[in-house]
């Protein structure tokens, strides 16, 4: 079981969306890491066919997805970012047409859609419209959809967005659960949905997979340390200002910091275990710090 | 997967309305309809609805049979009786209107006597049957093609050009004569109203049919859509299906339903008499009888809406807009109209052939300038029209497959 990207390229006239992409995915749960606009959605968009490559190839088992068709699309679960739905569907409703479009038997679909449905916990939603659903219901029924066929191949964009931060765990506990024999490849720029559940981690940037590993090693790895230093409130702009900091926690008499640093940034700054948040703040910088430093 | 795919239409509220629309335009075509005919009682006063027609019936069928010579003349002479009465006579229209009330049974056939004894071909005197003697009813199938070939020697002289005037006179001349004649108001009054009905269906069909391709992309869920297993294929084809399923279904349910409420309530009569054996057909050159008409009126009427709708979904798949796509129909029923003003014969014959001509097919059929050369022949618009669109009808749902299948997200 093998997809294997190979110098994947997609441009949108003069941008390059995705630049030269080259790897090969086999079993496991893959987290695919970057700021929005690295490139995540268009590599998974043409991952699933929805978009033709620019140059470049995808393979499947060593033949072309594009080639393979429905063959390819047969083995394919995707929950896109931008999850649509028909809102005058019933939950039923809804899986029974995707389940028809995924190939699947009337009898098969039936029983394939109530084993999902109890096993994400809306089995008492089925008969409510979709548009009726929460936010964290319509995305398990997204979830629900790419598993349908059971797919060898499971792929997820931004599948927490809009979540809170218990449907997330749950979320989080239920992809462990699903990936079993499969390739999942999940896109996020919301560092802790991957932490502990992905094999292996790739940080996309600007189109490119800047880094790939597993959690442990790309924390290994990581050029900088870590330290955690007690400043005054007096300091603390300043130390903003000046360094690094990942984390900041107030305190009676100012604030502790978490800081990336090579070298000891104060007097007093204990060095510190690295996280794969100290990864993210270090190859995104900046651009991690704005609207996407959901971390 | 179909069944899906009209969920989606139905199931939307928009979509529930269109359908109430429809049912609405039935009811109120078929009052109007029923409303529209009188009949005018012994004091002279007007009936109107189902006992009314049923009296009409009655008092026309008694006149049923080959339209004659001695039929002319016993109609001539019972109108000339009726007209020599005071009441016909009379300055006060109630009373006149008791003998418009005599002539009730015969008024259709006094309605072609006036069509034939007019002046010209073009021009139409409602009282020239009243000057008519029993002696001029020989003359009755001969005018219709006096009157022809006079107004194509002069006022027609430069519309026409040679072949196209001897294919008319054919035409004429090929009219069996004595037409067979019964009461035929079902039939007319189905002329009459359905052009109406299918427009506004198409108008309305239009609206249910354009979101079919649009609507994956406005409400998002095309990528699910088009990265499943049969998302390219059989998905695609269900929605072709649909859109033609809509359409066929919600047409031939409406024509369906309005043409058994009309000849329920007119009767049927008139089934197999020729067109030309009523007023409103009187000029029309086509050799067809009435049941023939209504064939080419409610399947021109499908064939050009089905054409305009599926051109309708390609523009929803094309250009993933429902609203551009709900114009579609709106453009090409006016478009028509505007190109008309132009008052150019040359634009008449494109507008001819527009399918437009298909769902006003009653107008078509009596137009004089909608004719063609083919192979050096003289062809009226009604076979291309129903050749041409029957091709396009066969290869738009290819073209409509093909472009949606191919879609790309952006």
């Amino acid at each position: 079981m093998e997809l294997k990207l190979e110098n994947l390229t997609k441009r949108f006239r003069e941008t390059a969306a995705v630049d030269g992409v080259s790897c090969a995915l086999t079993e496991g749960v893959y987290g695919l890491l970057g700021v929005n606009g690295a490139g995540k959605t268009t590599l998974m968009r043409m991952l699933c066919t929805l978009l033709r490559p620019t140059s470049g190839a995808i393979s499947w088992n060593g033949r072309d997805i594009f080639a393979l068709d429905a063959e390819y699309r047969a083995i394919l679960g995707y929950l896109p970012q931008d999850f649509g739905f028909y809102p005058e569907f019933s939950v039923d409703d809804y899986l029974g047409y995707v389940a028809s479009i995924k190939g699947l038997r009337p009898a098969a679909a039936r029983a394939r859609s109530g084993e999902l449905l109890r096993a994400l916990g809306l089995e008492k939603y089925r008969g409510r419209k979709m548009r009726k659903l929460s936010g964290g219901m319509r995305r398990r029924v997204g979830i629900a959809q790419a598993m349908l066929n059971d797919p060898r191949i499971l792929v997820l964009d931004e599948p927490t967005a809009g979540l809170d931060p218990g449907e997330r765990i749950r979320f989080r506990n239920l992809i462990s659960e699903l990936a079993g024999e499969r390739i999942v490849l999940l896109s996020t720029h919301i560092v802790s949905d991957v932490a502990c559940i992905a094999n292996q981690i790739l940080l996309m940037k600007d189109g490119r997979i800047l880094l790939r590993g597993a959690p442990e090693e790309l924390t290994r790895a990581l050029p900088e340390k870590v330290w955690r230093c007690q400043v005054g409130r007096a300091e603390l702009e300043r130390c903003l200002r000046e360094y690094r900091v990942s984390n900041v926690r107030t305190t009676p008499g100012g604030a502790e910091l978490r800081v990336l640093a090579p070298e000891q940034p104060l007097p007093g700054a204990v060095p510190e275990e690295a996280t794969l948040e100290d990864v993210f703040l270090h190859y995104f910088g900046e651009k991690g710090d704005g609207e996407d430093a959901a971390l | 997967m179909l069944r899906y795919e009209l969920k989606k239409v139905f199931g939307r509220a928009g979509g529930r309305i269109a359908l109430a629309i429809l049912a609405a335009l039935l009811v109120g075509a078929s009052i109007l309809a029923v409303r529209s005919v009188p009949w005018v009682n012994e004091a002279g006063v007007e009936e109107r609805g189902f006992a009314a027609i049923r009296r009409l019936r009655a008092a026309q069928r008694e006149w049923a049979g080959p339209l004659d010579e001695a039929k002319l003349r016993a109609v001539i002479a019972e109108n000339a009786r009726i007209a020599a009465t005071p009441e016909a006579q009379s300055e006060d229209w109630r009373v006149s209107n008791i003998a418009y009330g005599w002539r009730q049974g015969f008024e259709p056939i006094r309605e072609l006597l006036n069509c034939a004894f007019a002046e010209g071909f073009r021009s139409f005197d409602a009282c020239r049957a009243d000057r008519l003697t029993p002696d001029d009813a020989p003359d009755f199938y001969p005018n219709r093609v006096r009157l022809l070939k006079d107004w194509l020697a002069e006022e027609g002289a430069e519309l026409f050009s040679q072949p196209e005037k001897d294919f008319l006179i054919a035409r004429y001349e090929a009219l069996e004569a004595p037409m067979e004649y019964d009461y035929a108001l079902g039939w007319t009054r189905l002329f009459r109203y359905l052009p109406t009905i299918q427009m506004i269906a198409l108008l309305v069909l239009g609206y249910l049919v354009a979101g079919i391709f649009a609507g994956e992309f406005q409400q998002r869920a095309d990528a699910v859509l088009f990265s499943s297993k049969l998302g390219r294929s059989r998905a695609v084809r269900a929605k072709v299906g649909a859109g033609i399923a809509i359409v066929t279904l919600v047409y031939w349910a409406l024509v369906g339903l309005f043409t058994a409420i009309v000849l329920l309530c007119f009767g049927a009569d008139g089934a197999r008499c020729p067109v030309q054996a009523s007023f409103e057909g009187w000029k029309c050159f086509y050799g067809i009888t009435n049941l023939q008409k209504y064939g080419l009126i409610a399947l021109g009427g499908y064939l050009g809406g089905l054409v305009i709708l599926l051109a309708a979904m390609w523009v929803s798949a094309k250009a993933r807009s429902t609203a551009l796509a709900a114009m579609v129909p709106f453009a090409l029923l006016f478009a028509p109209s505007l190109l008309l003003n132009l008052s150019s014969a040359s634009v008449d014959k494109v507008v001819g052939l527009m399918p437009y001509a298909l769902l006003d097919m009653d107008t078509t059929l009596s137009a004089f300038n909608y004719l063609y050369r083919l192979a050096g022949r003289v062809v009226p618009s009604a076979p291309l029209l129903f050749a041409l669109y029957g091709a396009l009808a066969l290869a738009l749902p290819p073209l409509l497959y093909r472009t949606y299948r191919r879609a790309d997200l952006t």
